[in-house]
């Protein structure tokens, strides 16, 4: 039955990636923003607590916690830096597509790629890129992918998912946010497709996984951006009283956190669906279009509530108006999202009747 | 362990609801809002509540009810219920009888003879039976603690005075439980609650208001002049008042009622959101991407604030405090559901100006579920408080 508490060992897992956050990720993003890395022996502590294969399958060492685990975890580092939180993953969402899409054989071949290196997997998906196949060879232009350096490329083109291994080129760009992971060009010109894969139904619960993914890093960086701002309206006075205690702000607050909260539950309930083998595509589709919407009121408005040293980067919200926006704009963005969950939808009479497949 | 099912006791409540909602419900509102009135005392429809065996007091534990303590079914199935009902009437859900809204502070500080004698008939009711409470007056809607009504202590009982209106069922009600006031400048300390019988001199001046929608149930103003009423109907006696009893602490730890309303909200939503897929399907619209974004843009927002009702409860069901996320269930259902019939109209463009479609009747009805137990801006400054201190 309905119940929003983690259980005891998830709950330890999602404690440990706050704390890693709060004490580590905060004091340091300006930092690694600027080194285009996260600190040196970081990596290898997150290796230690086991955290890097959250989604790996135990056959293959991993932790297997599943898409509930991933959106969780995803938030409490994003909320320290999303960057970092990208850094920290070597896998991404590119695991979770191989894995859908190939099973656990294609996600095997991945850790195989990948080996003990520190080259992380990336996948590009193809609403975000010009991708063209002929045979097994792939020509590709990604405008940005969010590292400096890659150890596979994944692509998830329509019903496939195919693993590039070598011939593509990196052009450093700046970036827009997320800097902690890098930011690059990805070209790759008739690069040797080195395995692949095709499932109709994988490819859709691969592009809703991605989507979590990406939605729990900005609901991870919506929550910093609420509390930084909501903590500065309680200190800074204005016209003889708190700013936070002006009606209008506190008014604004009030809305950006209530968005928050609701894009949070939709995230999860997605999540879970995931878990349980539930249809997902429409649902996650919904939830990241939930959280992009919810992006653009809560990321400037966290700057606005700083006024003009909300602009300034001597303060982090202006990190978070950027990232949160540059987030909201992979997978398609917000209307690859309606667009696919309006199609979902349209196929039921009653699409949010109550207890149809046991679920809300 | 975190889950999002509902497990097949609440599965099958749901179902039940569903059915008596499409019977039941859904006729009674379309006829009320043709008509303009609230459904009749003498209407059929009530008789079939009490056959039912709704209408019935839980005092004494005869009849259960969702959200006592003692009772298994969580307020999680509860707003479900909620949901379901409202989907298919929301005004009906008002209009039913029972003892109602003053159940729950009979419950919780009447004195034993109280229960008896104002509840008592609501063991086994014998005919359809209301009653009512009385707080709102014309010059104090969100602001309780301004209200007016005075109760003036005369020998050994009260005289009330004031006006009260949009109160639901008070010209068939069997009593009214009436809130008055010591002494104005006191606020809600100053505040008392008193029982004041059909028909007792002084209460007059009925008159049922004519409302934009939920029709189906009656909001009435009435006057108390000289009202009369002995000592005993003083609800919880004067030595509960004098002990300074926690009925107010215990309102402030958590609250189911916002989120309630929150669910009535999502389930009115949702009615426009499948009237709107149902006529783009008829009228082949659905190949169109902008029909489409905007059922999409609905669905989206009905989910997502179903899920902020729900988690509500469910910490009020966890005996933990809910306050911020009570109030923002009901100020993001009510406001989302709003949104929802109004998108709904524009789909269904000129046909919704006919004023005989079902969603231009859900917007008009949905309108009050932003105004009731607090407007969606009471509620901000209540989340505001606890968010960043704002001061009352």
């Amino acid at each position: 039955m309905f119940d929003l508490n983690a259980d005891d060992e998830l709950g330890l897992v999602v404690d440990t990636a706050r704390k890693l956050a709060e004490e580590v990720l905060v004091p340091q993003l300006r930092d690694a923003e600027s080194a285009r890395a996260v600190a040196p022996g970081l990596l290898d502590a997150w290796d230690e607590v086991g955290l890097a294969g959250l989604e790996l399958p135990q056959s293959l060492d991993g932790a297997e916690l599943g898409c509930v685990a991933r959106v969780l975890v995803n938030e409490e580092l994003a909320a320290g830096d999303a960057g970092a939180a990208i850094a920290l993953d070597p896998y991404g969402p590119a695991l979770t597509t191989l894995l859908e899409v190939g099973g656990v054989d294609a996600a095997g071949e991945l850790v195989r790629v990948l080996g003990h290196g520190r080259k992380r997997a990336v996948l590009v998906v193809d609403e975000d890129a010009e991708i063209e196949l002929a045979g097994d060879l792939l020509t590709i232009d990604a405008p940005w992918v969010m590292a400096d350096e890659v150890g596979a490329v994944v692509v998830l083109a329509g019903d496939e998912a195919l693993l590039v291994t070598e011939g593509w080129l990196l052009e450093p760009v700046r970036g827009a946010g997320m800097r902690a992971a890098g930011a690059a060009r990805l070209i790759a010109k008739e690069a040797p497709i080195a395995a692949r894969w095709s499932s109709r139904d994988g490819a859709s619960r691969a592009r809703a996984r991605a989507r979590l993914y990406y939605a729990s890093l900005l609901l991870g960086v919506m929550r910093a951006a609420c509390d930084f701002s909501t903590s500065y309206a309680q200190e800074r006075e204005a016209f003889g009283k708190k700013i936070g205690h002006h009606q209008a702000l506190a008014f604004l607050i009030t809305d950006m956190q209530m968005a928050l909260d609701g894009a949070r539950l939709v995230v999860q309930e997605a999540a879970w669906r995931v878990d349980r083998g539930l249809p997902c595509a429409g649902e996650a589709a919904s939830a990241w279009a939930e959280c992009i919407e919810v992006s653009r009121l809560v990321g400037p408005n966290g700057v606005q509530i700083l006024g003009g040293h909300g602009f300034m980067a001597d303060y982090p919200v202006e990190k978070h108006m950027r990232e949160s926006r540059a987030l909201g704009l992979l997978c398609g963005g917000f209307d690859a999202a309606i667009e696919e969950a309006g199609h979902v939808l349209v196929r039921s009479d009653t699409p949010l009747a109550l207890g149809v497949e046991g679920a809300l | 362990m975190i889950e999002f099912a509902i497990d097949e006791s609440a599965r099958r409540k749901i179902e039940a609801t569903r059915e008596l909602g499409e019977k039941e419900f859904r006729p009674a509102g379309l006829e009320a809002d043709r008509n303009g009135a609230p459904i009749p005392v003498g209407h059929a429809f009530f008789d079939r509540c009490i056959e039912r065996g709704e209408g019935r007091t839980r005092w004494r534990g005869l009849n259960p009810s969702p959200g006592d303590a003692s009772k298994p079914q969580s307020l999680v199935t509860t707003a479900l219920q909620a949901e379901e009902l409202a989907y298919w009437d929301r005004g009906v859900i008002n209009s039913t009888p029972g003892p109602g809204l003053p159940e729950g502070n009979v419950l919780a500080m009447g004195t034993d003879e109280q229960k008896e004698k104002y509840l008592g008939p609501f063991l086994e009711p014998d005919r359809p039976r209301w009653a009512c409470f009385a707080m709102t007056e014309p010059s104090a809607g969100s602001d309780a603690a301004a209200i007016k009504t005075t109760a003036r202590k005369d020998g050994e009982g009260w005289i009330l005075n004031g006006a009260k209106c949009f109160i639901g069922g008070a010209s068939r009600a069997d009593w009214i439980l009436v809130q008055a006031t010591l002494d104005a400048s006191k606020g809600r300390e100053a505040q008392r609650a008193f029982f004041v019988e059909q028909g007792t001199e002084g209460l007059g001046g009925f008159k049922i208001e004519r409302k934009m929608g939920l029709k189906a149930y009656e909001s009435t103003s009435f006057t108390l002049d000289d009202v009369r009423v002995p000592a005993e109907n003083l609800l919880g006696g004067e030595a509960r008042y004098e002990r300074k009893a926690g009925f107010k602490a215990a309102l402030q730890t958590f609250n189911a009622g916002r989120p309630i309303i929150g669910a009535n909200a999502v389930g009115m939503a949702r009615a426009a959101l499948d009237e709107a897929i149902r006529f783009a399907r008829d009228h082949d619209l659905l190949k169109r991407d902008r029909v489409r974004d905007r059922i999409e843009t609905m669905a989206r927002k009905v989910r997502k604030s179903r899920f902020i009702c729900l988690r509500a409860v469910w910490l009020a069901d966890q005996q933990r405090t809910n306050i911020v996320e009570a109030s923002m269930a009901k100020a993001m259902a009510a406001q989302i559901a709003q949104e929802a019939t109004a998108l709904g109209l524009e789909l269904v463009g000129s046909v919704g100006g006919r004023g005989d479609h079902l969603i231009e009747k859900l917007y008009r009805d949905v309108k009050a579920m932003d105004i009731v137990e607090g407007t969606g801006q009471i509620q901000r400054m209540i989340i505001a408080r606890k968010l960043v201190g704002l001061p009352r």
